[in-house]
């Protein structure tokens, strides 16, 4: 089982999807946590632009981060699969390509957060993700995450 | 969002007060933590076409605890 995931594993992933172009974005609990959210989770969730460029520049910032890919995962990842749930490499990292509740890449984009140099969904979007989604632990954590929104939106800078 | 007592909301902004007071390093090292999720764990790799379909996986094949299932 990999280590908890860490600010210094946050720092690689932005580092190396940065020196490979990846387009992506923090997103669930973890984009709410670099938000400044106080929760807790287990792994990141990473919402990346679909489209077989951007894969290509994923599979070459994972494996360089110690991802174990082989050909036909690298290829999947290629092809953009909606979903792609990673506990092969130095820490668990869920690949989310189209994820519940947000229309497109683009438009989160427009709309993102950068914290440290982290790009993270737009907290509206996080909420619209976990509303959508519906799961038992996602309802039970909004009305504790609805009211972050409201107190980080009267305190953001 | 459903009414929350003023109590819970006073409790929830104190806490975000706090975290807002810590670096994001400090708040990170609090936030992730690591147990073992049956099923979940035990493969190094999965990928779903849809996301609809990785939903229907977790409904099917994860412990309800899990707080996977959707629905109510």
């Amino acid at each position: 089982m990999a280590a908890a995931f860490d600010y210094r594993q946050a720092e690689e992933i932005r580092d190396a999807f940065a020196r490979h172009g990846v387009r992506y974005l923090f997103l669930g609990k973890s984009g709410a946590i670099l938000l400044g959210f106080p929760d807790t989770t287990q792994d990141a969730d990473l919402f990346a632009e679909k489209s077989p460029d951007n894969g290509r520049r994923i599979v070459a910032a994972l494996q360089e981060l110690g991802f174990n890919l082989s050909a036909a995962h690298a290829e999947e990842i290629v092809r953009g699969k909606d979903f792609v749930q990673l506990k092969n490499g130095p820490f668990d990292l869920d690949l989310i390509f189209a994820p519940d509740g947000i229309e497109n890449f683009q438009q989160a984009w427009r709309r993102h957060v950068e914290v440290e140099g982290f790009p993270v969904c737009h907290l509206d979007d996080i909420i619209a993700s976990k509303l959508a989604t519906n799961r038992a632990k996602d309802r039970e954590s909004l009305p504790r995450l609805e009211a972050f929104r409201e107190y980080w939106l009267q305190h953001r800078r | 969002m459903a009414a929350i007592p003023p109590e819970q909301r006073a409790e929830w902004e104190a806490e975000f007060e706090a975290a807002a007071r810590r670096p994001l390093r400090t708040r990170m090292r609090y936030a992730f933590i690591r147990t073992y999720k049956p099923v979940l764990d035990d493969a190094p790799y999965r990928s779903f076409d849809t996301t609809a379909e990785y939903r229907e996986w977790c409904e099917k094949n994860l412990p309800s605890w899990l707080g996977y299932g959707r629905g109510v």
